[in-house]
This record gives C-alpha cells, sequence and structure tokens, in this order.
C-alpha cells in the first residue's frame, strides 16, 4: 500500500471515529454530563464511570461527548465559511483588476501581521460576557480565512500567464469562465489540501481559546475548557481528566493531516 | 594503444514503478584519444544512461553490469573520485542548473582541481583564472568572482567546461552540452571543444539528440534506439549513407537547411516496459520482414555496423531540392504597424512593422532575447503595446472580439493543455466560447483530431495520457478550431524530438496547403523556417534587420548577422 | 545592487509600518466602542450609571473617540503606552519587564529548535526513503498535530506531579526580582521544551525536503562529477542553500511560534508577553492589549525583516529577482 493510501485511509478512520464520537456517542452512553455525584468527586476510571468523575462529581465521559459536540458544532461550520470567504476573497484578487487586487492584498497583510490566536484573543476579550456560539463561528471563521486567501490568490496568479490560461483567453473566454473551467480545476489540489487544513486550524484555535478560558462559555463544556479545568488540579495528577481531552484534539488534528496528505497528493497526481 | 575509454556489455537497470526495468542493454563503445565519438538518439534511447554510467552519476537504485575502462583501468566504486574529474570529465546540458547558484564560478572550478591536486585556494584561484581564460572568457579574473546567474547561456557552458578540463583529463563527456544554446551561440560551443581537442588530445564523447549538431566533427557516429545499439561506424560512412533504417529515418528527419521534405517516422518509441522481442525498431520500420520481429539481430558489417538483418544498399538520392522561388503574391491579410514594447525601460521590440498576405507563412527568426515572442504575444494582443495592428481592416485592441482571429500555438505542449480538461473538450472550447452547442462541438473536434493525424480514441483521454507530440498536434487542432484567419506559432517544434517534430513539421506544411492557412512562425531554427515559410524576417534586439523571400534570403543575405544564421544552421553535405 | 536590496527593504518596511497603523488603529477603535467600555470591565458587576461615568472622566474616557485617539497617539511618541488599570502600572514598564522574560525564553526555545531542526532535517534529506527518514517523519508528524497546551499539560503531569524533577509552574511573581540564573534554568526547561516540540517538526520536515530537492539538483552531480565526496557535498554545497529556505520559513513562522507560546506561558504560569496578553484578555485591560497587539505586531514584521536580509546575505541572487 503507498503511503498515501495509508494517509488516506488513516485519516478517514481516525476522522470518522471523532465525528462519530461527538456527534452520536450521547446516544449510547446517555449519562447527563451536568449531573453532579458529589460523593463520587475525582475518582478514577471504573465501571460506573469509565472516564472517573471531575472534581465537582460530573462524568467524565458524558463531559467529554458534550465537549466534542460542542467543539465541532463551532469549528466545522467556521471552516467552511473561512474557506468560503478565502476562496472568494482570492479569486476576486486574482481575477480582478490590479488596484482591486493592491487593496485587497493591503488588507490581508493587516491581518496577517499578526499571530491568529493574538487576534483571537483581542477580539474575545472585547465580548463583555464571553462569545456565543454563533458569534465563535464568526470569529473563527474571520479569523483563518486570510491565510487561505493568500494562497488562492498567489496560486490564480501563478496560473494564470500558464500557456492554457492565454489560449482560452485568446478564443474569448471571460474571467468567470476561466475561474469555473480552468482555475478552479488547477488549483483544486490546494483547495482540497488546505480546505482539510482549515479545519484543523479551527479545531485547534477553538481549543486553544477555550483553554484559555475565552471560548466555549461555561456551563458548556468543550474539549479545551475540560483540559483547562484539568490543570488547573493539576497537583491532584487527574491523568484521566487530562488525557482525553487532550487526546481527541490530538486525533482531530492529526486526522485533517492524513487527509491533507492523502487527498492532496491523489488529486496532484493526475 | 589502449582505448580512453572501453564499454564491454554494459546493461544499467533503473526502478521504474517498483521494478528494474532495463533501459540499455549490451552496450559496447570504444574511443582514443584525440578521437570524438557521437552518441546519438532521441529521449528513451538510453543515450544520456550510457554517458552516465561512465562515472557512475546514475540515479540511486541503478544497476550497472559489464564493464566499463577508463584509460586501460577498470572502473571501480573504490577508485570513482579518482577518476571523476581525473581521467573524465563532464559537461551537462543547462549550465545554469548545473552549477551551483551561490558560489562563484572561480571557487567551483578552483574545487574541481583542489579535489584532485590539493594546494592552497589561492592556488586553486589562479588556476581557476587560467582556464576561464583559456575557454575564452574575457577579463577572467574579475570574472572569476561572479555568480553563475551573472554569465550568459553560453558563458556558463564555457565555464562548464573550464571546470571539467580543470585536471587535464583524457576524456570529455559531454551530454547535449548545446541543447538550448543559440544555434550561433551553440556552433561557437562546438569550435571550442573542437579547439580543445586538438590541443590536449582529448577523447570526446558527445551525447546528443540532434544529428545535425554534429555532422561536421565528429569522427564516429553510434546510434542508440529504445536502449540497443542500432548502428555505428565512422561518421563520413554513416552520413554518406546509414544502414539502418532508423539511421536513415533518422537523418531525414533532421530539418537540414534547404531540405524539401522530412521523412516521417511513424508510431511512437515504445516504453521500456513494452518492447518487442525483436528488433526494437521493427513495429515502426518501413522494411520490416517476419524475421524482424523474431529475436534482436546481431550486428552485422554494412559499410558502417548495423543491427539489422536487412541492411540498406546505397539509395539512389533525389537531386539536392531547389527551393521554389516563384514569387507568389498574397492579398493582404495582416498589417502591423510601428509596434513597439517596453518591459520596464527595456525596450523588447522596436518599431516593427510587417505584414502578412492571405495563405502566407511569414517566418521570424531570431536568438533568444531578440523578441520574437514578444512580438508574437502582442500580435495576439496578449500583452500592452504600441503601435497598430490590423486585422483585414480592423485595428485589434485586447478587448475586441475579432482577436479571437488570430490563434495561437505554443512552444510546451504540456504547458499549453489545461491538465485537468479531456482533448475532447480542450479541441472543443474555442467553438463552445463562440456559442457551439456542446453536442456540435465535440463532433467538430473529433474531425479536426482526424485533421491533425489523430485518432478519435483520444477524445476522453487526459492530456496526460498522450505523448509530446500528440499534445502539440491537439494544441493545433485547437488552434483550427475556432477558423482562425491566422495562426501565430511559437517555436511549435522545439520541445520535441526529431522524428516527432518532422512529422509535426510535415503536418502543418499540408496544412497550410490544403487550408489555405496563414501563419506567423516564431523559432530560432531557421532550417525549420525556411522549411515552412514563404517569407523570413530577421529580428535582432527587437529589431527587424532583414527580410525576403526564402530562398532569396538564403542565398544572398545583406547583413552579416543573417550570414551568421546560416552558416549556424544545420546542413548535409554530400 | 546594494542600493536596490535597500531599497525594496525600505519599501517593505513601509508597507509594513501602514499595516501595522492600519492595525492598531483598528483594535483601538473596536477596543472603545464594545458597549459600556472598559469602564465597565474595571467595575464589573458594581457597575451603575453614576460610577461609570465617574471613571470614564478620570481616566479621560469621556472625551470624543477621535480626541482620546489623538491623545493617545500623542502619549505614545512620547513613549508614554497608558496605564494599566488592572495592575496598576504604567503598560510601558510592564511591557519591558515581561518582555525580557519573553525574549530570553523564546531565544533558548528558537535557538535549540534550529540546530535540532538543521540535524533532524539532514539525517531525513540524506535517508530519504529510508528507516531513519520513516521515523522521523512519523516524529514530526504526531508533533506537528499536538497542540502545544496538550504537551505541556503531559510534560506538568510526568515530570512536575509524578516524578517531581522539575518545577511544573511559573517562576511566579513578576516582581521577584533576582531569582537565580539555578532556579530560572530550572523553569525554562519544560515550556523551553514544549516550544520546542511544537516547532522543530515543522522546522525539521520543512528543511528535510529542502535537503532531499536540493541533493536531487543538478549541480550535486556536477559536484560528483568534479569527484567532491559526499561530507563536501553536503557541507560545501547543499548546506547553504537548503538553509535559505529555512531562514524564510523561521521568519515567517513568527506568529505560529508565538501562538505556542501564549498557550505555553499560559500552562507554565511564565511572565512573559503571551501570559500578560493572556491576562489582560480576561480582565479587559484594554491598554494592555492594544500595546502587546502593537509590540507583537512591530516583532512580526521585524521577524520577516531579518529573514529577508539573512537571504540576502545566503543568496547572490537576491539581489535580481
Amino acid at each position: 500500500m503507498s503511503e498515501r493510501r495509508a494517509s488516506l485511509i488513516a485519516g478517514l478512520g481516525l476522522g470518522g471515529f471523532v465525528l462519530a464520537f461527538s456527534f452520536a456517542g450521547r446516544f449510547l452512553y446517555r449519562a447527563d454530563p451536568y449531573t453532579i455525584h458529589p460523593a463520587h468527586a475525582l475518582q478514577a476510571p471504573d465501571w460506573a464511570f469509565p472516564l472517573g468523575t471531575d472534581e465537582l462529581g460530573r462524568d467524565g465521559l458524558a463531559l467529554l461527548l458534550a465537549g466534542g459536540q460542542a467543539t465541532l458544532e463551532v469549528a466545522l461550520p467556521a471552516a467552511v465559511l473561512a474557506f468560503v470567504t478565502g476562496l472568494a476573497y482570492g479569486l476576486l484578487a486574482g481575477l480582478g483588476p490590479g488596484w482591486l487586487d493592491k487593496i485587497l492584498m493591503r488588507l490581508l497583510d493587516v491581518f496577517l501581521a499578526l499571530p491568529s490566536l493574538v487576534l483571537l484573543i483581542f477580539f474575545a476579550a472585547l465580548a463583555r460576557n464571553g462569545l456565543s456560539n454563533t458569534m465563535l463561528v464568526l470569529l473563527l471563521g474571520f479569523i483563518t480565512w486570510p491565510g487561505l486567501a493568500r494562497l488562492v490568490r498567489n496560486e490564480v496568479f501563478a496560473q494564470r500567464r500558464r500557456d492554457f490560461i492565454l489560449a482560452a483567453q485568446q478564443a474569448g473566454a471571460g474571467p468567470f469562465y476561466l475561474a469555473r473551467v480552468h482555475l478552479l480545476r488547477v488549483i483544486a489540489p490546494v483547495l482540497v489540501v488546505n480546505g482539510t487544513f482549515l479545519v484543523g486550524d479551527t479545531i485547534f484555535a477553538l481549543s486553544a481559546l477555550s483553554f484559555l478560558g475565552l471560548g466555549v462559555q461555561p456551563p458548556q463544556v468543550s474539549w479545551g475548557s475540560l483540559l483547562q479545568s484539568a490543570l488547573d488540579i493539576i497537583a491532584l495528577a487527574p491523568w484521566w481528566l487530562l488525557l482525553p481531552p487532550g487526546l481527541l484534539v490530538f486525533a482531530s488534528l492529526l486526522a485533517a493531516s492524513l487527509l491533507g496528505r492523502g487527498v492532496g497528493r491523489g488529486v496532484l497526481r493526475r | 594503444m589502449t582505448p580512453v575509454l572501453e564499454m564491454r556489455d554494459v546493461t544499467v537497470t533503473l526502478p521504474r514503478g517498483g521494478r528494474d526495468v532495463a533501459v540499455l542493454e549490451h552496450f559496447n563503445l570504444t574511443i582514443a584519444a584525440g578521437e570524438m565519438l557521437a552518441l546519438v538518439g532521441e529521449s528513451g534511447s538510453g543515450k544520456s544512461v550510457a554517458a552516465l554510467s561512465i562515472l557512475r552519476l546514475l540515479p540511486a537504485g541503478a544497476r550497472i553490469t559489464g564493464e566499463i575502462l577508463l584509460g586501460g583501468e577498470v572502473v571501480t566504486e573504490a577508485r570513482l573520485r579518482q577518476l571523476r574529474g581525473g581521467v573524465a570529465g563532464m559537461v551537462f546540458q543547462d549550465p545554469l542548473a548545473a552549477l551551483n547558484p551561490t558560489r562563484t564560478v572561480g571557487s567551483q572550478i578552483g574545487e574541481a582541481w583542489r579535489v584532485h591536486k590539493g594546494g592552497s585556494r589561492a592556488a586553486a584561484w589562479a588556476k581557476a583564472v587560467a582556464l576561464l581564460a583559456e575557454v575564452g572568457i574575457p577579463e577572467a579574473a574579475a570574472r572569476a568572482k561572479n555568480f553563475p546567474h551573472q554569465f550568459s547561456g553560453g558563458m556558463r557552458q564555457r565555464v562548464m567546461i573550464a571546470m571539467a578540463l580543470a585536471c587535464e583529463p583524457k576524456l570529455l563527456i559531454a551530454d547535449e552540452p548545446t541543447t538550448g544554446l543559440d544555434p550561433v551561440i551553440a556552433r561557437q560551443i562546438l569550435g571550442l571543444i573542437a579547439r580543445l581537442r586538438r590541443e590536449m588530445n582529448l577523447a570526446v564523447l558527445f551525447v546528443t539528440h540532434d544529428l545535425s549538431v554534429v555532422a561536421e566533427q565528429a569522427d564516429a557516429v553510434h546510434v542508440l534506439y529504445a536502449g540497443r545499439s542500432v548502428e555505428w561506424g565512422r561518421a563520413a560512412d554513416f552520413f554518406a549513407q546509414p544502414r539502418h533504417p532508423y539511421g536513415e529515418a533518422l537523418r531525414g528527419a533532421v530539418a537540414w537547411l534547404g531540405q524539401g521534405r522530412l521523412a516521417n517516422i511513424p508510431g511512437q518509441l515504445p516504453e521500456p516496459e513494452a518492447r518487442p522481442p525483436g528488433c526494437r525498431f521493427a513495429p515502426r520500420c518501413a522494411y520490416v520482414q517476419a524475421a524482424c520481429e523474431k529475436a534482436y539481430p546481431p550486428p552485422v558489417e554494412a559499410g558502417t555496423i548495423v543491427a539489422c538483418l536487412y541492411p540498406l544498399r546505397d539509395v539512389p538520392r533525389a537531386a539536392a531540392v531547389v527551393v521554389e522561388s516563384v514569387a507568389k503574391t498574397f492579398a493582404p491579410l495582416l498589417e502591423v504597424r510601428n509596434l513597439s514594447v517596453r518591459y520596464g525601460k527595456a525596450v523588447v521590440v522596436a518599431d516593427v512593422s510587417l505584414r502578412i498576405g492571405q495563405g502566407e507563412c511569414l517566418g521570424v527568426v531570431g536568438e533568444s532575447g531578440s523578441g520574437k515572442s514578444t512580438l508574437g504575444r502582442a500580435i495576439l494582443q496578449m500583452l500592452p503595446y504600441a503601435g497598430e495592428v490590423v486585422l483585414q481592416g480592423q485595428a485589434l485592441t485586447a478587448r475586441h472580439r475579432a482577436r479571437r482571429q488570430i490563434q495561437v500555438v505554443f512552444q510546451d505542449p504540456r504547458e499549453s493543455l489545461n491538465p485537468g480538461l479531456r482533448i475532447g473538450e480542450v479541441i472543443a472550447e474555442p467553438l463552445r466560447l463562440a456559442g457551439v452547442a456542446r453536442g456540435a462541438a465535440l463532433a467538430q473536434a473529433e474531425a479536426l483530431l482526424g485533421d491533425v493525424g489523430l485518432s478519435a480514441a483520444l477524445m476522453d483521454l487526459y492530456p496526460g495520457g498522450v505523448s509530446g507530440g500528440q499534445a502539440q498536434r491537439v494544441a493545433i487542432a485547437r488552434a483550427l478550431a475556432g477558423g482562425p484567419a491566422l495562426l501565430v506559432l511559437d517555436e511549435p517544434t522545439s520541445a520535441l524530438d526529431v522524428s516527432t517534430q518532422a512529422l509535426l513539421l510535415n503536418l502543418l506544411r499540408e496544412l497550410a496547403r490544403k487550408r489555405g492557412l496563414s501563419c506567423l512562425l516564431i523559432s530560432h531554427d531557421l532550417a525549420v523556417v525556411s522549411f515552412l515559410a514563404d517569407r523570413i524576417a530577421v529580428l535582432r534586439e527587437g529589431r527587424i534587420i532583414e527580410a525576403g523571400a526564402t530562398a532569396a534570403l538564403l542565398a544572398g543575405p545583406r547583413e552579416d548577422y543573417t550570414r551568421q544564421l546560416i552558416e549556424a544552421a544545420p546542413r548535409l553535405q554530400l | 545592487m546594494r542600493r536596490q536590496r535597500a531599497v525594496r527593504l525600505l519599501r517593505r518596511l513601509l508597507g509594513s509600518a501602514v499595516s501595522i497603523l492600519l492595525l492598531v488603529t483598528l483594535v483601538f477603535f473596536l477596543a472603545h466602542l464594545t458597549p459600556g467600555g472598559p469602564a465597565f470591565s474595571i467595575l464589573g458587576q458594581k457597575a451603575t450609571p453614576g460610577s461609570v461615568a465617574a471613571l470614564n472622566a478620570r481616566l479621560g474616557l469621556s472625551a470624543p473617540l477621535l480626541v482620546q485617539y489623538g491623545i493617545w497617539w500623542g502619549h505614545l511618541l512620547q513613549g508614554n503606552l497608558g496605564y494599566s488599570y488592572l495592575l496598576n502600572r504604567p503598560v510601558g514598564a510592564l511591557l519591558w519587564n515581561y518582555e525580557i522574560n519573553t525574549l530570553v525564553f523564546y531565544t533558548i526555545a528558537i535557538c535549540l529548535s534550529t540546530g535540532l531542526a538543521i540535524l533532524l532535517g539532514l539525517a531525513q534529506g540524506v535517508w530519504h526513503g529510508r528507516w531513519p527518514a520513516r521515523v522521523i517523519g512519523a516524529f514530526q508528524l504526531v508533533f506537528y498535530a499536538t497542540p502545544p497546551f496538550f504537551t505541556a499539560a503531559i510534560l506538568v503531569l510526568c515530570f512536575g506531579v509524578w516524578l517531581h524533577w522539575l518545577p511544573a509552574s511559573g517562576i511566579g511573581n513578576p516582581r521577584l526580582a533576582h531569582p537565580g540564573v539555578g532556579t530560572y534554568a530550572a523553569h525554562l526547561v519544560l515550556p523551553v521544551v514544549t516550544v520546542m516540540l511544537l516547532t522543530v517538526p515543522m522546522l525539521s520536515r520543512y528543511f528535510g525536503e529542502a535537503v532531499h530537492e536540493e541533493l536531487a539538483k543538478d549541480y550535486v552531480r556536477t559536484a560528483r562529477a568534479k569527484g567532491v565526496g559526499f561530507a563536501g557535498i553536503l557541507f560545501t554545497h547543499v548546506l547553504r542553500n537548503a538553509l535559505r529556505p529555512l531562514v524564510t520559513m523561521l521568519g515567517l513562522s513568527f506568529p505560529y511560534i508565538f501562538t505556542g507560546g501564549v498557550l505555553v506561558e499560559s500552562v507554565f504560569n511564565y511572565p512573559g508577553l503571551g501570559w500578560l496578553l493572556w491576562r489582560s484578555a480576561l480582565g479587559r485591560d484594554y491598554p494592555v492589549l492594544i500595546a502587546i497587539v502593537l509590540l507583537i505586531g512591530l516583532l512580526t514584521v521585524l521577524g520577516n525583516l531579518l529573514a529577508d536580509v539573512v537571504n540576502g546575505l545566503l543568496d547572490p541572487r537576491a539581489d535580481y529577482e
């Protein structure tokens, strides 16, 4: 089996697992994440609580399932939003007149002048009582798109002086035709790969933000906030609270990375 | 006297798709001191593999069997570093890539010296400067401090030669050293090699795909086809009468100056995995017999030595073709008035005026940097220019619909077809853009595919699945699809192999005759231009310095520069 | 040629300056336009309209926004970055304190990362397709996908809580003037290792690919044809050419490293810029936030610029492109 196929299959498997766990898991494991069992606080895994309990006595596995759903419900739409915005912006800059490209790229530089987490933290701080999930989707989408936009624009620039584009223009093709028939097709590998990476980016950004207490707001939990609360009581070494959410974020990022590799090389081959 | 290079029954395999595939088989070669041998073949023939195997410079995974002797000594892994550069020096194609971009040429030449002779850096530098002067680089002491990108293509190849000869080896292996250089420059490089060969009594193994390059200078010729030797012997014998059908076809396919008709070699080179069991050339051979397909033919002496059961006898040759000198007159089609193109401050095309008549083919020749491609693109309205381009009485602009009346065929067929579109869709594109319905457009595309000599089975393939020559014919079909008034052919054959090039040139000539096509043919190759063009314009530094009917221009050039171009063009003395 | 390079650098510098200017302006207005503004954050739950108005008047926040903006610039040009509501100190001094810590931390982490990345990348490029490269590739894949806060948490759990080898949490009080080199170093180990586990996979993979690509280039074959040995080829030809993309990458990856840095500093309570950013965000301490945004923007630009300069020195062709 080629390395590419291995990547693809591993990525699909891992990604599928994360999705199934987060969206379907609670139908199999029906314990309520927010019920408090004071008698069983901070208990290591056993038959009653497969992933133990936190310091309030909440069921660890139920919290993990709820946290997964909350994380993906925000991160996935945000990635879609970022993809659409970035693609449209990049195409506009790449195919539009030169002056438009200059303005759009200057604007992009403003966003890219800062690490995206710094911007995220700043915007999250603006909301006085924390951000609602809808706002989080908008914010994450808004923060992660510039990278893709620049990439698309640069790809379009690299491709648009190629001979087959020139030949199509000579035959009378307009910008929309060029984008639809030629450019999207040749930049598809880049789009697929980076679209997949975007999902990883938004999951990471949301987890980081929640980890810092600025993302998904309590009482709702997410992977990032679960990690943070485990870390708050790290002196008690609650490994059953620390490892699972971290491993799930890791699995999501790894899946995105593997899928990107596998799919990308596949599309490129033709 | 021991030969400088001897290769005995050498077979080379390379890993391909998980298996070892033989790319060169049972290869024998001998070169004596002072001798120049031309190793000739098209891409995929194994000629570069043969050259690289001598110093074991093949990519990882290659396996060499047989015996290779350099100066009478068997090449072994242990002695390799002494032999490389010490006994045999190497020069490659594309000197820009072959030189380290971030080190001065002086240090790179000096390195070649120090690796073998040791000594101080200062001594190596002095040696490098002396070598640069020796290969004809002016102001060598100053130029040694420059980086490869600061030299012109020809000068870079001189640097490569200086480096290869730094330790006075007995053998120079030159792998396509003139490919990609302008004809005049290529001729100078050949002259330099000839001089050094005389002065140093150097043996030269000259690898090339282009017979015309070596016709004048080689002592011996060795022709490879699909990994096997097909014909070898003295160059004079070979050029007088090749004895192998492939040798004959190869010689006939080269566009020599004044050539009337090019020999077509039908079909394609077989892939290494799918080679016929008998004579490799049998499937494409015009003289094929049943016996040819059974076993590889043993070499026989027949003037040259050929691996052929039925060596050619002397073929009666047609009298030298006279290029049509009847002056034709054409109705006016395109007129270019005072066209200039600038990039920043540089004037690339300066005040060019020309006319092309209905049904006429105008050739524009010039070396790289002469502005010939820019001129073509300006006429196509692909870039901003000053001046006027008038087609059928209409002045064109980039936004003008009449722009579609001029279509284009580019140099690199791979670049000019979208890898993600099927060939049928590619050809139908201009029709679809002109508003023809999908079904009708595809039907027309299929007909066009037939016109350029390709089968309809290609319609559903992607460009990645066809050969370079086929892709270029697809590009021609696309250019013809909209029924253009004028075709701009920008170096249409430069990226192709000799036999494919012949096929394409014949096709273009036939199309021009049948369809009354008007075209602007841009090329650096005077022989190619003279084969197709009714009239030739010589472009130099953005200006047309001379123009005239093809025969007249070739017979009596006015300008010195034109004379140089004609001298550098391949010609066959019989 | 020197002049061309200088002109190009200057032009880029100007472009970046405009970007940062726009960014800071945007950030300033956003911070002051949010409902309630800073006063609400400071007063928190106890805020009444009266107390908010009083505080606004005291902090100069009741003036028209444009006037505030002008005043802010006036102060900035005098080197006055404002006053932290939260920590009750001038922002300038505050930043200086934390900036030093961050610089120490990052310099160590980036130097070690680069060194390790070069070693791993060389090995990966040279043994491309064989098992050492595969092992390194697996390491890169795994740690590239591990979020830094998770890495940090695991390290704390293992080495801090279970094994008690190293201090798990920060050197705490930023006002602790002289913690002693030994203590300081001990506290730096885990944060630095975390950042390395974040950056080494990315840098080494990038460098490994560059080495592999360079090794496949024609000039390497030329050097072999001259009789140069493998070590000579690797160190006198390939290394320098492969370093160019690595330098560019280092310059560009500053935001990436800093992102990791914020998370790492927050886990270890290491009093650096990232930690300050986090704390000020939680406390809605806008003057500090704005100043940090400005500072980090500057550092990002500086990183790119530095990479440009170093590359100009490494590559003689840079002047021509």
